[in-house]
């Protein structure tokens, strides 16, 4: 299964403004299909357990299926501009491809219930319902909002103002939609391969960015299981010492604002103290969120670590920028919150991966660094490292 | 032997021998700073005091529980015997530099014994529980445990980074300023102690704080505060304790002792043992031991990682951490001498303010009834973990006291 993104990112403001009363028939249609979906989703599972293979007409169905779910969340979440059909057929801006039926082993078919679970977990911290009004309103701020949602939202505020959509934006909401498609897909057996949650290869080409915060990663993989077993017990001491460098950062920064609004440009100590202090809470988290191997050192010392940021030197931003610096990081920090939460279950399923293989998942590892990108990218930007806003999509680096 | 190394030896000698009189000399001081009337102990029969059943059912829970305990310290040498071996290949797992890579190969030493640590300490609990002593679910537990680990982490960093900066800028004698290092962080912790404790409140019981004071009065002890620990969650056995420094001075009392059928002479008794602790300056005495201690224990690491390159290195740390724990095994027994005869002179004042001895021989029982202690345990089992005298002694002294009484 692979995602089809042709987007060209032009919105009109009309139907931006009325996405979700536009996109009701289509949600309504969704459900229905939905129930018809899951009576055929069981034949398919007993019909694949005895002959091995799925059925072709019952293929078809489920395949489509996926297929309108995926146009209709990515009409919805703005991803694309064009209504979608009702029937699921190719040639969506945002579509899925969908191979022929093949064998599957029949052990992964009678477990696939069990076996899709962590994809799920994962699917539901990036998809949430696919929702955003209906996640907001089940989760009234308790469990934060799924990754897609938040993306969502700030597109619409987007899209609204420029007629257009945000590319990071929409790439992130065409990931989380790519992931989503493969979910269901493993789920209703249209498929066999294992979800990738890999970013670098679920949306086709990616742009090459060179932001001012960068990461780079030369992380290799494998991992340590007595490091992993272990692995929050270790990173407590860093913790603490996150937490008191943390505090000082607080009183640098606020000193930072002032110093900024006045002379127009960060003092070069403490422009470097703070990017210490990101490059360090970025080495810290991934080390306990497992996207790294090596113990971190303490003091975030540049050229240390597997997963390194790269901080260009104090820019001369705009001094208005940088007055409502905190309302304007609130959407990124916000965001930034919400990959956390994936960053959190993204350790948690590689914990338990790196402890039985020795090896981190590629893909997971890849979602972790792409969530530590921005949540570092957000603290940078709000801390007055720099005045680039983060990047919301996924990117390689240059 | 060269005659250059020759020449070198013999200062170096010199010292360790004007070294190891000082050091005898502190130790002597210390011990006699804890004063204790030479008592001739009268020999008295477990069977007078505690039924047969009794006897038998502590000795029965005490021995299984000690020999468990020896199982355990037996298997954390051989563990950490293999690790001082190949630990130092976990260097590789490391991004830290030199003293971050050491702090990260003395947790692992650490987490290692943990492991090794934890089926020993579920039969523990297992048998605590068959006993009624314990509540805690075994998931709990084990939880607890885990998560004191991490705080043991963050406090063993703090250790080895003193000690191998330390180490990497005094070349040969940095054991020496390893100590007064140590000694100070153990000071700090011991002041702050008594703010670190779980589920403590004061004591808002206006009769036991007047008795508190009086106490204080008698024994001219510091006024100390009065704390609550609630811990009948997890056990019935009753205990107290008194930490902190000079203004952080606390007696905390567990809510076990409070609420379960202790009167209030004997709750004054125990309250009289804490305020001795304090009127004899114990915890600072303690951290006295401690120096002491740690003066021959950091001497053995330099000593030992030197064919690794020194204690600067990383690679030395499983090494360091082998010596230091078997070190403290060696000691322990020692130390618990030093520890049960600030014991005893504490129950002795405590005997001298409330003057009644048939409330402590009261008190005795009914900590070793409600904590299952076998009250006269078999040599080594005292030698290797009684940091208290035993309950039989303790209910000896009470009669030596009372037969000293003019």
């Amino acid at each position: 299964m692979k995602l089809l993104l042709t987007d060209d990112l032009r919105r009109s403001r009309g139907t931006v403004f009325f996405r979700a009363i536009f996109a009701l028939p289509f949600l309504i249609w969704l459900a229905v299909w939905a129930v018809a979906a899951f009576f055929v989703a069981f034949v398919n599972w007993v019909a694949t357990l005895f002959e091995g293979r799925s059925p072709t007409p019952l293929h078809d169905f489920l395949a489509r299926f996926v297929r309108y779910a995926t146009q209709v969340y990515a009409y919805l979440n703005l991803a694309a501009e064009p209504l979608p059909t009702f029937d699921g057929k190719p040639g969506y801006p945002v579509d899925v491809e969908i191979e022929p039926p093949v064998a599957q082993n029949r052990w992964t078919v009678a477990f696939r219930l069990v076996l899709a679970l962590p994809a799920l977990v994962l699917a539901t911290v990036l998809v949430g319902s696919g929702n955003f009004v209906f996640d907001s309103v089940r989760s009234s701020g308790r469990l934060g909002f799924a990754v897609l949602g938040l993306a969502a939202m700030f597109g619409w505020f987007y899209a609204m103002f420029k007629a257009r959509m945000d590319r990071g934006l929409r790439d992130l909401i065409a990931y989380a939609l790519s992931y989503a498609a493969q979910t269901w897909g493993y789920l209703l057996l249209v498929t066999d391969i294992y979800p990738d949650s890999d970013p670098l290869t679920a949306i086709g080409p990616l742009p090459t960015r060179s932001d001012p915060v960068r990461m780079e990663v030369t992380d290799e993989l494998r991992r340590s299981r007595l490091t992993v077993l272990f692995r929050l017990a270790l990173a407590f001491p860093h913790l603490v010492w996150l937490t008191l460098w943390g505090v000082l950062a607080l009183f640098a920064a606020v000193f930072n604002w002032v110093v900024v609004l006045v002379a127009g440009v960060s003092p070069q100590w403490l422009h470097r103290f703070l990017s210490r202090y990101v490059r360090y809470q970025l080495h810290v988290s991934a080390f306990l969120y497992l996207v790294g191997n090596p113990f971190p050192g303490f003091v975030g010392a540049p050229g240390t670590y597997p997963i390194e940021l790269h901080v260009a030197g104090p820019e001369r931003p705009n001094r208005w920028a940088v007055f409502f610096r905190l309302v304007l990081a609130v959407p990124a920090l916000m965001l930034a919150g919400a990959f956390g939460s994936a960053l959190l279950v993204v350790a948690v399923l590689g914990w338990f991966a790196a402890l039985f293989t020795g090896q981190m998942p590629l893909g997971l590892r890849n979602l972790g660094a792409f969530a530590l990108r921005y949540i570092a990218q957000a603290y940078a930007y709000t801390l007055l490292v720099t005045g680039a806003y983060p990047y919301s999509g996924p990117c390689l680096e240059q | 032997m060269s005659e250059r190394a020759r020449s070198l030896a013999r200062p170096a000698t010199l010292a360790l021998i004007v070294g190891a009189a000082l050091w005898a000399w502190a130790a002597v001081a210390l011990w006699q700073s804890t004063e204790l009337p030479s008592l001739d102990l009268p020999h008295l029969d477990p069977h007078s005091f505690f039924s047969d059943s009794f006897l038998h059912r502590s000795a029965t829970y005490e021995r299984f529980l000690a020999i468990l305990g020896v199982l355990g310290l037996v298997t954390v040498v051989a563990v950490l015997v293999v690790y001082a071996r190949h630990g130092h290949r976990l260097v590789r797992e490391s991004a830290a530099g030199r003293v971050g890579t050491g702090m990260l190969l003395a947790m692992l030493g650490f987490a290692v014994v943990w492991l090794a640590e934890v089926p020993f300490g579920l039969v523990a609990l297992w048998w605590q529980r068959r006993y009624g002593v314990s509540h805690q679910g075994y998931l709990t537990h084990l939880l607890d445990s885990f998560l004191g680990l991490g705080s043991q982490f963050v406090f063993l960093c703090l250790g080895i980074g003193i000690a191998m900066g330390l180490a990497g800028v005094m070349r040969r004698w940095w054991w020496l300023a390893v100590v007064p290092a140590f000694v100070g962080l153990a000071a700090l912790f011991s002041f702050v102690s008594p703010y670190l404790i779980p589920d403590t409140s004061a004591i808002d019981n206006p009769t036991l704080v007047a008795e508190a004071r009086a106490l204080e009065r008698i024994e001219g002890a510091p006024h100390a505060r009065l704390r609550e620990q609630e811990v009948h969650r997890f056990t019935d056995a009753p205990n107290a304790e008194a930490l902190g420094l000079g203004p952080t001075s606390t007696v905390v009392l567990w809510d076990t002792l409070l609420r379960d059928g202790f009167s209030r002479e004997e709750i004054r008794l125990v309250l009289a043992h804490e305020v001795g602790h304090l009127a004899h300056h114990d915890p600072l005495k303690r951290l006295g031991w401690l120096a002491l201690f740690l003066l021959p224990a950091w001497g053995l690491v330099a000593l030992f990682t030197r064919r690794r390159g020194g204690f600067a290195q990383p690679e030395s740390v499983p090494i360091a951490i082998l010596v230091l724990v078997a070190f403290q095994l060696l000691a322990t027994p020692l130390l618990n001498v030093t520890s049960r005869r600030q014991e005893a002179s504490a129950d002795w004042a405590a005997l001298q303010a409330t003057h009644e001895p048939a409330t402590e021989k009261a008190v005795m029982r009914k900590l070793a009834t409600k904590s299952l202690s076998d009250p006269d345990p078999p040599f080594w089992a005292y030698a290797l973990y009684e940091n208290h005298p035993t309950i039989m002694q303790r209910i000896e002294m009470a009669d030596a006291w009372e037969a000293q009484r003019p």
